[in-house]
């Protein structure tokens, strides 16, 4: 790949989410409102107990673990958990996510203001092939699965062998680090795949997986950095922002904490389309350049005359 | 077993809760003043030595086991002739159809769970091959093993001997034994992990002529120590890299030839001798000097968790001042601190006459205060079990409930009374509610008093062993006051030091000092399952001329509302208490109520509407089982709420950010 793209894909990308960024104000609503609805009934379970209660001040004064506990522990708690809610409404989220996929690649990849016609006729030309690509993604994780069991295996062995706890820690930051790096070049690898998927219409997700697999092979420095970049940014603003959450904040400032929270959220939300537009940034000028080059076009580039006409 | 502690701030203490409460905290009458323990000398011996035990042991680290030889002087006190004498052999009871195993594969122990995977390795054992009295000869054939508590005859962990003829009161009996522990790998209080030993419960060990009988217990799930006071002379010979740790003072130490070392320790005045053993420990010595004299306090510290050395330490000496101070002297001179290694966790949280086991992590955060609190509780120990020698197994209740107690109110003066166990700038709690919580988890399966191993499950062992009695005292101090209580700690541990006292004792004592009858409060929270909770059944005012609809702005200054405010008792437990009404316009009136009656409701005509009413203002009667319905505020506040649901929005955002992600 020409390296004259490669230094613009990183702040092009923030670009292409700011200029877009009604994308991510509808991703993050409706992660909110679902959220919001997954945690309604906890809410309102809790609210009696509390509502009109002084001892309540326990949480609003400071943070008494064990005003919640009580609410927890006992028999007629109104806390239950939530967790089998949250995750159904999770799971509306990644699947409403997968749908959206598609319009929003699209929207990256053609650089067009979509109608909301064509950005809906984009999420939904592609949801298929992207529930296809997820099994495929099942798969891939399967290796990593087996990885993780294998390092927790060593961990325990280790842990169990050692006199000094620290090698077993050291080898669990370690071997937790490979594997998160692993995941992320998963992912880098499946969001090119999609990429490929929109942009060159391609239907056949094996196919588009092959030609992700041999972009990545050749360009893993530039794409993986493209990457980590993104995410060490994000990583280091919402742990700035756990941080005066936790330690700096008055226990009593709560609009300003669900602010704060709120505004971490973003920024990952952010970050993340961030990666997918400086991906899809990446393949146009990758096309671009090979274009210019044809001894090495693999394919004929797609003229992306027009938003819906690339859909079709 | 595991944790609790107090001082300076009792006096401040004393007087925010003289301000709320309708209980008279009467002050303790003046109490003769026991003599203050001396250190023990050889003519006045700080306890009545029943036995001496002489104990010559080596460990055999390539097979994780001990060859012993044990003689046994026993001093018949009992009054009258003994032929049959009863002996513990605790580390039968890692065996897989043991009565320790059984229950807890029945609900589980002390953090091991009903199915957690015992392997070999797990198993250990005592034998005692040869056991000789000295003028009755070999009686190896007279053991006869006995299971005193449910008949399971798999249950190797007590047997009897009965000589040729009766030991004559007030004569002696010297038992001579050779014995062979196999160790468990840790799994449950004692054994190894790698070359880590934590030795305790390792030589037969008489039982106690209590209440005219012998009191031999099994080995149970949830208790283990009930011994009668002596001295003790172990030599321990180990390979010379080992760096032992005991519960005695070392005499002397010399490398043996064959690349041992033969180590002697001497102990007077106690129930028990453990030991523990490692190449790996880095010692930390201090020394702390109290009104009995110096201590010398010796932290074994594992590889890796050397950060919480001087958190030891610090707790150690604070916990040991608070005592000095507010219960009585320490009258040994030292105490030893094992901090077990990564993996051997169930090793930790242990008690033995003057050593006691902590744990900690490779990262233990400084606002969770887990270290300082296992030290605090384990130490309290070294009085209630360790010099206060109560029946664990029939009144676990005495120790692990009043030592938790003590940890409450120590740990609240050392640390702080809301951040005794967790002080971090974004939540914080205390040993007191932690008590609590444990409480009110299972509030009524069980009372106090019942035997350890009669308890429905391990976590009602816990729950009304630990959390119950330390709250119900807690709510006593309010009934007495807190600083009665104190004093009724201090005579308690005065009368009953080097002694085998009972709950009644200890009831009794408190009622001596508080010179009140509070048979009502210990027949509901001692020896019954009552249920405490009070609630605000309703609290609201009306206008008297509620017929009027319309009223003028100028009428409406004068205008007279009837509040009504209606207690309701939900438990069965009486209690007792206070309820303050609040109205629009700032001023209070706080009614008292003998919580007899299922209800009682207060009317008010006043100019103002009721702001607010509370039971118990400032929670003082820890009992309660639910805090929350003690008051209501009518112009309800919701920040807690949103505090609550923000935490769980976000959670519950992030969530869905994660599955968005690997989808």
């Amino acid at each position: 790949m020409p390296s004259a793209v490669r230094p613009k894909t990183f702040v092009s990308g923030a670009g292409l989410v700011w200029r877009w960024q009604r994308i991510l104000w509808w991703i993050f609503i409706v992660n909110l409102v679902l959220a919001h609805f997954a945690i309604r009934g906890l809410v309102d379970r809790v609210r009696p107990a509390l509502a009109n209660s002084s001892a309540s001040q326990r949480l609003v004064n400071g943070f008494d673990l064990t005003a919640l506990m009580e609410l927890a522990v006992r028999p007629d708690s109104p806390l239950e958990t939530p967790g089998p809610v949250v995750f159904h409404y999770s799971v509306i989220f990644a699947i409403f996510m997968i749908f959206c996929t598609g319009g929003i690649l699209a929207t990256y990849v053609f650089d067009i203001k979509p109608t909301t016609t064509a950005f809906f006729e984009a999420c939904g030309h592609h949801f298929w092939r992207f529930v296809r690509l997820l099994v495929y993604l099942a798969l891939a994780f399967i290796p990593i699965g087996i990885l993780i069991a294998i390092c927790s295996a060593i961990h325990n062995r280790m842990d169990e062998q050692s006199n000094s706890p620290y090698p077993a820690a050291y080898f669990s930051g370690a071997s937790s680090l490979l594997i998160l790096l692993l995941l992320m070049v998963l992912r880098l690898w499946f969001d090119m795949a999609q990429v490929i998927a929109v942009a060159d219409d391609e239907t056949r997700m094996h196919r588009s997986l092959r030609r992700a697999a041999s972009l990545l092979k050749h360009n893993f420095g530039s794409l993986f950095w493209l990457y980590l970049r993104i995410s060490l940014l994000a990583g280091i603003f919402c742990g700035l922002g756990l941080y005066l959450w936790m330690y700096q904040l008055s226990p009593m400032s709560i609009t300003l904490a669900f602010l704060l929270t709120q505004l971490m959220l973003i920024f990952w939300i952010a970050s993340r389309l961030w990666q997918r537009a400086s991906e899809a940034l990446w393949y146009r000028q990758y096309q671009a350049a090979i274009v210019s080059e044809p001894t090495y076009s693999p394919s004929p580039t797609p003229a992306p005359v027009s938003y819906s006409a690339a859909m079709n | 077993m595991l944790p609790s502690w107090f001082t300076g701030l009792l006096a401040a203490t004393l007087l925010l809760l003289a301000g709320g409460t309708v209980f008279e905290s009467r002050l303790a009458a003046p109490l003769a003043q026991a003599p203050e323990a001396p250190r023990s000398t050889p003519n006045s011996p700080l306890s009545i030595r029943v036995v001496a035990y002489t104990i010559e042991a080596k460990l055999n680290t390539s097979s994780h086991s001990i060859d012993a030889t044990e003689t046994l002087v026993y001093k018949n006190l009992t009054g009258q002739p003994q032929q049959s004498f009863p002996f513990h052999l605790y580390l039968n009871a890692f065996q897989p159809q043991s009565t320790m195993t059984t229950e807890i594969r029945m609900s589980g122990a002390r953090g091991v769970e009903a199915d957690a995977g015992w392997n070999d390795k797990n198993r250990g054992s005592i034998t005692v091959s040869k056991i000789e009295v000295q003028g009755a000869g070999d009686l190896t054939d007279k053991m006869q093993f006995m299971q005193p508590d449910d008949h399971n005859t798999n249950d190797l962990t007590v047997f009897q001997v009965t000589l040729p003829k009766p030991v004559a009161p007030g004569a002696s009996v010297e038992f001579h034994m050779t014995f062979h522990d196999q160790l468990p790998e840790v799994l449950y209080r004692t054994g190894y992990k790698r070359d880590f030993y934590m030795i305790g419960q390792w030589f037969p060990k008489v039982g106690v002529w209590w209440k005219n009988a012998w009191n031999c217990h099994q080995f149970h799930a949830d208790s283990e120590f009930f011994a009668d006071f002596g001295t003790f002379d172990v030599n321990l010979t180990v390979p010379q890299n080992e760096i032992l740790g005991a519960g005695g003072d070392l005499i002397s130490s010399v490398n043996n030839p064959d690349g041992t070392k033969s180590a002697k320790f001497h102990s007077e005045d106690v129930h028990d001798f453990s030991w523990t053993a490692s190449p790996d420990y880095t010692v930390v010595e201090d020394t702390w000097t109290g009104s009995a004299g110096p201590v010398k306090l010796h932290v074994l510290m594992s590889p890796g968790h050397m950060a919480s050395a001087p958190r030891y330490v610090q707790a150690l000496k604070g916990t040991l001042a608070w005592y000095d101070k507010n219960i009585g002297p320490y009258p040994y001179d030292r105490v030893t601190v094992v901090d077990p290694p990564h993996g051997a966790f169930n090793a930790g949280g242990m008690e033995y006459p003057t050593l006691i086991t902590a744990g900690t992590t490779w990262y233990m955060p400084k606002g969770f205060l887990a270290p300082e609190d296992v030290v605090n509780h384990e130490f309290g120990h070294q009085y209630w079990y360790g010099m206060v020698a109560t029946n664990e197994f029939e009144d676990a209740w005495l120790d692990e409930g009043i030592n938790s107690y003590v940890e409450a109110i120590s740990m609240a003066a050392l640390y702080g009374e809301n951040t005794s166990m967790i002080n971090f700038p974004f939540a914080t709690a205390s040993e007191a509610q932690f008590l609590r919580i444990e409480y009110i988890s299972l509030p009524d399966t069980d009372p106090i008093t019942r035997f350890s191993w009669k308890f429905i499950s391990d976590n009602a062992y816990g729950s009304v062993t630990y959390g119950k009695t330390g709250t119900v005292l807690l709510t006593l101090e309010k009934v007495v006051g807190q600083q009665t209580m104190l004093a009724a700690l201090h005579e308690y541990f005065l009368r009953y030091r080097f002694k085998h006292p009972t709950g009644e004792d200890f009831l009794k004592t408190i009622e001596d000092v508080s010179h009140q009858d509070l048979k009502w409060y210990f027949d509901q929270a001692v020896y019954g399952t009552n249920i405490l909770d009070y609630d605000i059944w309703d609290a609201h005012s009306d206008r008297l001329t509620w017929w009027e609809k319309e009223i003028s702005r100028k009428k409406t200054a004068d205008e007279m509302y009837r509040t009504y405010v209606t207690v309701h008792r939900k438990g069965d437990f009486i209690f007792p208490l206070n309820v303050l009404v609040q109205f629009e316009d700032g001023s209070t009136t706080t009614e008292h109520w003998d919580g007899r009656d299922r209800w009682v409701r207060y009317t008010y005509d006043r100019k103002s509407r009721v702001a607010s009413a509370q039971i118990d203002p400032g929670d003082k009667v820890m009992l309660d089982r639910n805090f929350f319905n003690n008051s209501y505020v009518v112009d309800g506040d919701s920040r807690a709420i949103h505090k609550l649901e923000n935490m769980w929005l976000f959670a519950s955002e992030w969530i869905s950010q994660f599955l968005a992600w690997i989808s």
